[in-house]
């Protein structure tokens, strides 16, 4: 509703931020009204930790080690996806061969299937890419197939008038004409693997007792199960949703980018 | 037979075409065009009319060789036509522009793709699509996509599209049928020039016209194909005589009104049952004086 009215950014701005800043202010009193030493969470303290973990360099290292499997896994899903959704939906044959199997798979979630991918992968990288990639493979392929069915027919028909080949057809045809569809998915593919890489992470950490695998899951791990440290966990919470916020508007911005006649 | 004598053969020959569809679920077939037969010559201007339903698009499907007939063949120069080729250019009612295309990518989206282009170099084809841009009145529209176009400019590149492919024949599926009048009476003159009204037969296009509106295909034909339904069947081809060129002039020539009268007497039953109206409508007269 707000964005039909043609309010000033800044009041737009000061909208979105009052009610943030009033629950921080609200549990900032409420925790400088506990006694001293209490290990609950403070905005202040959740500051100077955060100030703290980014001076050892270790926030920093942990959240690109999860991003560079999310990224991996997320390119590997994506490939897969977008081929196997770009043969599915331009033939019946291959869609009815495919769609038992995946609609099999696709109720079971990312995390059902770690404990097969650590005792096959182990509790290291190749663990979290299969999660990511597992996880991320759905919304590509669905929303590819999806996509390709979108198309307009009359545009194939129109580009077979003009002798063009099957081949280019789909290249030049049917992968444009569900681009905008493909690129939801992949939005919604890098939401899921970022959730999926978190969650993952934090299992392997508990499988591998602390060790192991890395990245800011196993990092919030460390600080639940050894050095207890809430403000710790906070900051790795707040990490991951800032994360998550900053990709998906790198994605917009891509779709942007790559759909202007969508503008 | 001398495949390479064409003069002897007509440049589209359409015998016993016959088209019926499976209905999905029932199974039952119907008869969309039945025994067809029209024989069309180089540089002649064809205009099917009919109401509703009478398999028009149908023929026209088949000729590009997006459908194929039942029963019978067509032969272009001679040849059967066995699918979709370059040399059958169509126009869709709704012009099929690639969104994610500009104006040019549009135009020039064959030549690039397809075998219009296979045999020119990169200079040659921006060379071409200019050309066709130019001659649709395009000019500075070039990086414009399709949706930031009028129904008009769409239809423009559309009919540039088609043209700059060099087809011989062009099919045209009621290309002006979404335009506003005046839109309209501006594009069938455009559609005449380009076609080469004012250039000897033997340099004009082969075109082949599906129109819903009676007036238009009489200013723009010299044989009107009058198709009724159920089956779609060839009523009647109707000769039109009136002189070339007639962009802007031929509606008020005397015979132009009969043609149309005559067509729309063709149609005129079918066309009101079509509606679901009274068949006594149709022919007011005809009731007092029986």
């Amino acid at each position: 509703m707000t964005n039909m009215t043609s309010d000033h950014p800044a009041t737009v701005w000061v909208r979105k931020l009052v009610l943030p800043v009033l629950l921080i202010a609200v549990w900032q009193f409420w925790a400088s009204s506990l006694p001293a030493g209490s290990p609950a969470p403070a905005p202040l303290k959740v500051l100077q930790t955060l100030v703290d973990l980014l001076r050892t360099g270790s926030l920093l290292s942990a959240t690109v080690q999860s991003l560079g499997r999310v990224v991996l896994g997320f390119a590997m899903a994506s490939v897969l996806g977008i081929a196997l959704g770009l043969m599915m939906g331009a033939s019946q044959a291959v869609r009815e061969n495919l769609d038992p199997i995946i609609e099999s798979f696709r109720p079971i979630a990312p995390m059902a299937i770690l404990p097969i991918a650590i005792l096959w992968l182990g509790t290291g990288t190749p663990t979290a890419l299969a999660i990511v990639a597992y996880a991320s493979f759905f919304p590509v392929l669905i929303n590819t197939v999806h996509g390709v069915s979108r198309v307009d027919r009359k545009l194939v028909l129109a580009a077979r008038t003009m002798g063009i080949s099957r081949w280019t057809i789909l290249t030049r045809v049917v992968l444009p004409g569900a681009l905008p569809s493909i690129l939801l998915g992949t939005r919604l593919a890098m939401g899921v693997a970022w959730t999926a890489i978190i969650a993952a992470e934090l299992a392997v950490g508990a499988k591998s007792g602390g060790g192991g695998s890395g990245g800011i899951g196993q990092m919030m791990f460390v600080f639940y199960a050894y050095n207890i440290d809430l403000n710790a966990i906070v900051v790795c919470m707040a990490v991951v949703g800032v994360v998550a916020l900053l990709i998906d508007q790198l994605f917009r911005l891509v779709e942007k980018r790559l759909i202007p006649w969508k503008a | 037979m001398n495949m390479s004598d064409n003069a002897s053969y007509p440049k589209l020959r359409l015998s016993g075409v016959t088209k019926s569809f499976l209905a999905p679920r029932t199974g039952l077939s119907t008869l969309a065009v039945a025994e067809m037969s029209l024989d069309i010559q180089t540089g002649e201007f064809i205009c099917i009319v009919g109401p509703s339903g009478c398999g028009k698009s149908t023929v026209l499907n088949m000729i590009a060789g997006l459908d194929v007939p039942t029963a019978g063949h067509i032969q272009k120069d001679g040849q059967a036509v066995t699918g979709p080729g370059a040399d059958r250019g169509v126009m869709f009612q709704d012009y099929a522009l690639m969104p994610w295309q500009t104006v040019e990518g549009n135009v020039g989206f064959g030549l690039r793709h397809g075998t219009p282009g296979q045999h020119l170099n990169t200079m040659q084809r921006n060379q071409r699509m200019a050309h066709f841009i130019d001659l649709v009145g395009l000019r500075g529209s070039e990086h414009k996509y399709p949706h930031q176009l009028s129904g008009g400019m769409r239809q423009r590149v559309a009919l540039a599209r088609l043209l700059a492919n060099g087809p011989d024949i062009l099919l045209l599926d009621e290309p002006l049928g979404a335009l506003d009048a005046q839109t309209r009476l501006i594009l069938q003159a455009e559609l005449l020039r380009i076609w080469g009204e004012t250039a000897p037969v033997t340099e004009r296009k082969t075109a082949i016209f599906i129109t819903h509106d009676i007036e238009e295909a009489v200013l723009l034909a010299d044989r009107v194909v009058v198709m009724s339904t159920n089956p779609g069947r060839v009523r009647e081809v109707v000769t039109i005589d009136l002189p070339r060129p007639r962009a802007g002039k031929a509606r008020t020539h005397p015979r132009f009104g009969v043609l149309v009268e005559h067509i729309w007497s063709l149609i005129r039953d079918e066309a009101y049952r079509a509606i679901g109206g009274d068949e006594s409508l149709a022919n007011p007269t005809q009731e007092t004086t029986a």
